[in-house]
């Protein structure tokens, strides 16, 4: 798939090319601020920008700025923001809704992990990192549908907000693929949500799992 | 009065004075030389006034309280000669006279008394007063036309009804006269101003220190001195000493401090009459009961005296000065009051200058303070430049200034006394805001270091991650990319376990880095106190209301003191459940950490947190009753 890399720290960019091209991505443009990532996705249209979130100019939020503005103008291209650790401003609206990933930056060292992330945001899935999905869950406040949720049902939702398939959510729960499906029906059903495409209500099962945390 | 009449007057005053000089020395008579030279006084001093004051009557009047004393003696030397072998021009004039003109002598006091201290009469009415007087020196002189008098006795005269009833209406009269005098200077002194009554003073002093003076004279001569050794001060008294009090009183009426003078006078005036009292009645009360001719009495009267000398003189001076110098009496009895209340701790300090201004009557006054630091100040502590006034001092240093809005000899020492009085509260406010603002600079200071050290953590924590961490996960994507292009088996191992230390270093830093600063505080406090629940084994329940937007010193501290309780909650209270709180309320932040445990921790283990707090200039509440649980509140 063709990429386009913003990172500010040039070991960890060139690193970062390396690592993509080594796993037969085509790294269309790779540069070192928000306004040059802006440019470099409107000039190649990608399918996916991989952009860290704390970048000159201002070496705040700025690459969860420029990943609003991208998904504005290009809402095909796949966002994925790393970040050293958890900050979660200017990216809670893009959190949930397709083609977004947010990873802590050591994830990138588990390659197959990050490879498989990567083709999820480019295919409109979701990729969250584990601990950001943590952190969103803690700071959920008043108690919404998702209390209904058993103890199991809210592992498989979590699951399913860091972008995992039900295959995979059944391999590390270690349950069958049939009961995944049922636990997520049920979820589907205490969270109001009918069936009008998977992929959809999927979709919004995870919006409405994180906004419980969000909307604060 | 036209100055030309004024400089006329004076002029004829002492030309009868000099023309009553060389009379005495003419024909020889000792006591009226001495008189008439003593004369000289009151007409010098009635040139002063009569130049310096060329409008007024007082100059005049003055000279003329002399002249007129010369006049009486002029006629009676004259009148004298006449009946003797050689007389003397004029003499056939004066010889009819003699026996009644002495209300003459009089007369240039009682005009004194009319016009002083404005230099003319109250008003014209008051003329009738110096008429009448003449009236009655006029019948004086008529009920005994052609009397002499020899060896004290009046012989020839004007000895019928006619005569009598002539010399009982002068009598009348120039008596009646010299009272309304009185009468007008006591009005005067009772509807002036400030200035008229402190002139008006200066006349009181002279005649009180006169007073005193005759009543020395009556003890001397009751002691046994000689009538003319014993009434010489008098006599110099009232040559001398009034001349001098009136010339005083209108040309420079604030040389003195008359009003203290007077007091002091007239207190010691009354106590000598009382002393006098006592004895006599100690003595007549002794010898009716131990019997007259023993020394018993005197001593016995000598001692009573001695004892109530002192509490009399000191309870006569404060009566005194009461009466003869009110306002003084009252400003200083306000300012020991005040001295009291701020000592009772009922009033302010600082209220001294409000205080002064009341007490002076001088809306104007400003009181500046010389602080401890080197500089002037005035009463909000706010620096300045004071301009020259009066310094006040307390233990050898000047301790401030006071400026006078309306500045008068007599107002400065007024003010003086005043600010002796009331030292101590200038001096503490003069420390108390040494101390305020010594407190204030520790405040911002720590204010300061806190917002410094807040500045450092954030700038290690993003060190942290984007130095060392991100070199690290660079490294790491090194030896990744070094095991895709080709490396055995046992070498992609060994690349394997050190990418999985890297990792495990990377997480170590990420936490380390979160002690040093929570970096969920980016996104708001609420956020970061969220993470707080990560590891606790017992359910914490977070409250987060809205929050206005903080500055990263007080989120941090309000972090930490949510973590620090938190944590001692964990670790000493063995609590079920631990409840956060932050909220805001009136542009404070207040964060408060409930748990059901044991309660009763020790205030001092959180000294730490309370310095923390302290150093934003918040308050830290801790509320800990064992079996009870625990709440700590930090407002910041």
């Amino acid at each position: 798939m063709r990429v386009v890399v913003a990172e500010d720290s040039v070991l960890f960019r060139e690193g970062l090319v390396r690592l993509l091209r080594d796993r037969g991505h085509e790294v269309v443009d790779a540069v070192g601020d928000a306004p040059s990532l802006i440019d470099a996705v409107a000039a190649t249209e990608p399918d996916l920008a991989i952009a860290d979130i704390r970048m000159p100019p201002r070496h705040q939020s700025d690459g969860a700025l420029a990943a609003l503005n991208i998904r504005e103008r290009h809402p095909h291209v796949g966002i994925v923001l790393l970040s050293q650790h958890i900050e979660l401003r200017h990216c809670l609206e893009l959190i949930g809704t397709p083609g977004f990933g947010y990873l802590l930056k050591d994830r990138v060292l588990r390659l197959d992990e990050f490879d498989d992330a990567l083709d999820r945001v480019a295919m409109g899935g979701v990729a969250l990192d584990p601990e950001v999905v943590q952190a969103l869950v803690r700071s959920r406040q008043a108690p919404t549908a998702l209390g209904t949720l058993t103890a199991r049902e809210h592992e498989v939702l979590r699951l399913v907000a860091e972008g995992h398939t039900n295959t995979e959510i059944g391999r590390i729960l270690g349950l069958s693929g049939r009961t995944v499906e049922t636990h997520m029906r049920s979820i589907f059903g205490k969270l109001g949500l009918h069936d009008d495409g998977a992929t959809h209500r999927r979709v919004r099962a995870v919006v409405t799992y994180l906004e419980s945390g969000i909307g604060r | 009065m036209a100055p030309s009449i004024s400089r006329g007057l004076t002029v004829l005053a002492t030309a009868v004075v000099a023309g009553g000089v060389a009379l005495a020395v003419a024909v020889g008579d000792g006591p009226a030389t001495l008189a008439c030279l003593a004369g000289f006084v009151a007409v010098a001093t009635g040139w002063v006034v009569a130049c310096r004051e060329p409008r007024s009557a007082v100059g005049p009047a003055l000279a003329w309280s002399s002249g007129a004393v010369a006049l009486v003696l002029s006629i009676e030397v004259l009148a004298r000669s006449s009946y003797g072998s050689s007389p003397l021009p004029l003499a056939e004039v004066a010889r009819p006279l003699w026996v009644g003109v002495w209300p003459i002598h009089l007369a240039g006091v009682l005009v004194l008394l009319l016009v002083f201290p404005d230099g003319s009469v109250i008003s014209r009415r008051w003329i009738a007063v110096p008429m009448a007087y003449a009236i009655g020196i006029l019948a004086s002189v008529a009920s005994s036309w052609g009397a002499r008098e020899i060896d004290g006795q009046v012989v020839g005269g004007n000895t019928g009804a006619w005569g009598t009833s002539l010399a009982v209406l002068g009598i009348v009269l120039t008596g009646a006269c010299l009272v309304l005098a009185v009468a007008s200077v006591v009005f005067r002194y009772r509807s002036g101003d400030e200035r008229r009554r402190e002139q008006v003073r200066w006349l009181m002093l002279a005649g009180a220190a006169t007073v005193a003076l005759l009543l020395l004279g009556w003890l001397a001569q009751a002691l046994g001195a000689p009538i003319a050794v014993a009434y010489t001060p008098f006599l110099v008294g009232v040559v001398v000493l009034v001349p001098l009090g009136v010339g005083i009183a209108v040309v420079r009426h604030d040389l003195f401090d008359v009003d203290r003078i007077l007091g002091a006078t007239a207190a010691w005036t009354l106590t000598l009459i009382g002393s006098a009292a006592v004895f006599a009645i100690v003595v007549l009360f002794a010898s009716r009961v131990v019997g007259a001719g023993t020394g018993l009495a005197p001593s016995a009267a000598a001692f009573v005296t001695a004892l109530t000398l002192l509490p009399l003189q000191r309870y006569l001076t404060s009566a005194t000065g009461r009466f003869v110098d009110h306002d003084r009496f009252v400003a200083v009895a306000e300012v020991e009051a005040f001295a009291a209340q701020v000592r009772g701790g009922q009033r302010a300090p600082e209220e001294i200058e409000e205080l002064l201004r009341t007490a002076q009557r001088d809306p104007g006054l400003r009181l500046f303070l010389a602080r401890p630091e080197g500089f002037w100040s005035d009463m909000t502590g706010a620096r300045v430049e004071p301009p020259e006034g009066l310094a006040v001092q307390a233990n050898g240093a000047v301790i401030a200034r006071i400026v006078l809005g309306h500045d008068t000899a007599r107002a400065r020492r007024r003010v003086g006394e005043l600010a002796r009085t009331g030292w101590v509260p200038i001096e503490v406010s003069r420390l108390r805001l040494a101390l305020r603002d010594a407190l204030g600079e520790v405040e911002a200071s720590r204010g300061r270091l806190a917002e410094a050290t807040a500045e450092e953590r954030k700038r290690l924590e993003h060190d942290l991650h984007d130095g060392v961490q991100s070199r690290l996960v660079a490294t790491g994507m090194r030896l990744r990319s070094l095991q895709h292009h080709g490396l055995d088996h046992a070498q992609s191992g060994e690349v394997d376990a050190a990418v999985a230390e890297l990792e495990s270093t990377v997480a170590e830093i990420r936490r380390l880095a979160q002690g040093i600063r929570p970096s969920r505080l980016d996104d708001g406090l609420g956020a970061a106190l969220a993470s707080l629940g990560e590891d606790s084994p017992v359910p914490i329940e977070l409250t987060v209301e809205e929050l206005p937007e903080l500055d990263d010193t007080r989120a941090m501290t309000a972090y930490f003191v949510a973590s620090e309780a938190v944590a001692n909650a964990l670790k000493h209270a063995h609590a079920n459940r631990i409840e956060v709180g932050v909220r805001a309320t009136d542009g404070r932040l207040v964060v408060e950490v409930c748990d059901d445990g044991v309660g009763g921790i020790s205030p001092l283990g959180l000294t730490a947190l309370r310095d923390r707090v302290d150093s934003l200039g918040g308050r830290l509440g801790i509320d800990s009753v064992p079996g009870l649980g625990t709440t700590i509140r930090a407002v910041l």
